[in-house]
């Protein structure tokens, strides 16, 4: 789980934009049940707490990422 | 009005890729339109990715990604095809944020095998690469379970 920094991670590598697609990226935010973490613990400001909620839903409709990890296996 | 779209397909992984792309083709006329002959900008297959939980049954899933620019009166039609088309598992249809059509191919599977390996040993995750190397075109749960395999074995000694 990423300490939370004072600095925004996604504002910090200079994209401005959440990709939904990058479940590797993704996956860093979610906790090992596969909730998204808050913004305490992520440490994104308002703007990319925002992206990065929509991004999971949209990641977890693909099946790119689960609903719940470990559910079922 | 004419917007710039983002849509992610998930096929049967049964289909092949001529197959797919013959889909892919039917889908795609829908958004012709005499004034845009050309409406897609960008397309990548990803291929064949276990799926992070079964959908229809099924684990594994042919991914292409397109984008695509079109009037917004075409789009129910389009998504109408899709949805009655039986060997699409899921889609998603956005409008495209400004994301470059170059950034559609994204790191391979074969990544994903040593992420979760954060405590194993250095051996085992050179292991556990290699066979996603040499196993480009199987699914990433074969390179997952040879990576556990070999870590057990590790163990054990």
């Amino acid at each position: 789980m990423p300490k939370a920094s004072k600095t925004c991670p996604v504002c910090e590598s200079g994209n401005r934009i959440v990709d939904y697609k990058d479940e590797r990226t993704l996956s860093r935010y979610i906790t090992e049940r596969g909730k998204i973490l808050p913004s305490r613990l992520s440490g994104m400001c308002a703007r990319h707490q925002r992206q990065l909620t929509r991004a999971v839903k949209r990641a977890r409709h693909l099946a790119l990422l689960p609903f719940i990890k470990g559910h079922g296996r | 009005m004419i917007r710039q779209y983002e849509v992610v397909y998930i096929f049967d992984s049964s289909l092949e890729e001529p197959q797919v792309n013959e889909h892919l083709d039917r889908f795609h006329e829908l958004l012709k339109t005499p004034e845009h002959p050309e409406p897609i900008t960008g397309m990548a297959h990803w291929g064949k990715r276990t799926l992070a939980y079964p959908i229809k049954k099924k684990e594994v899933g042919y991914y292409v990604v397109a984008h695509f620019e079109t009037d917004t009166q075409l789009l129910n039609e389009f998504e109408r095809a899709i949805k009655l088309n039986e060997s699409v598992l899921r889609y998603l249809v956005v409008i495209n944020e400004g994301l470059p059509a170059d950034r559609l191919d994204l790191p391979a599977a074969d990544d994903r095998a040593d992420e979760d390996d954060d405590d194993l040993p250095r051996k085992d995750q050179k292991v556990a690469a290699q066979d996603a190397e040499e196993d480009d075109a199987t699914e990433s749960k074969k390179t997952d379970d040879a990576g556990a395999d070999a870590s057990g074995d590790e163990e054990s000694e």
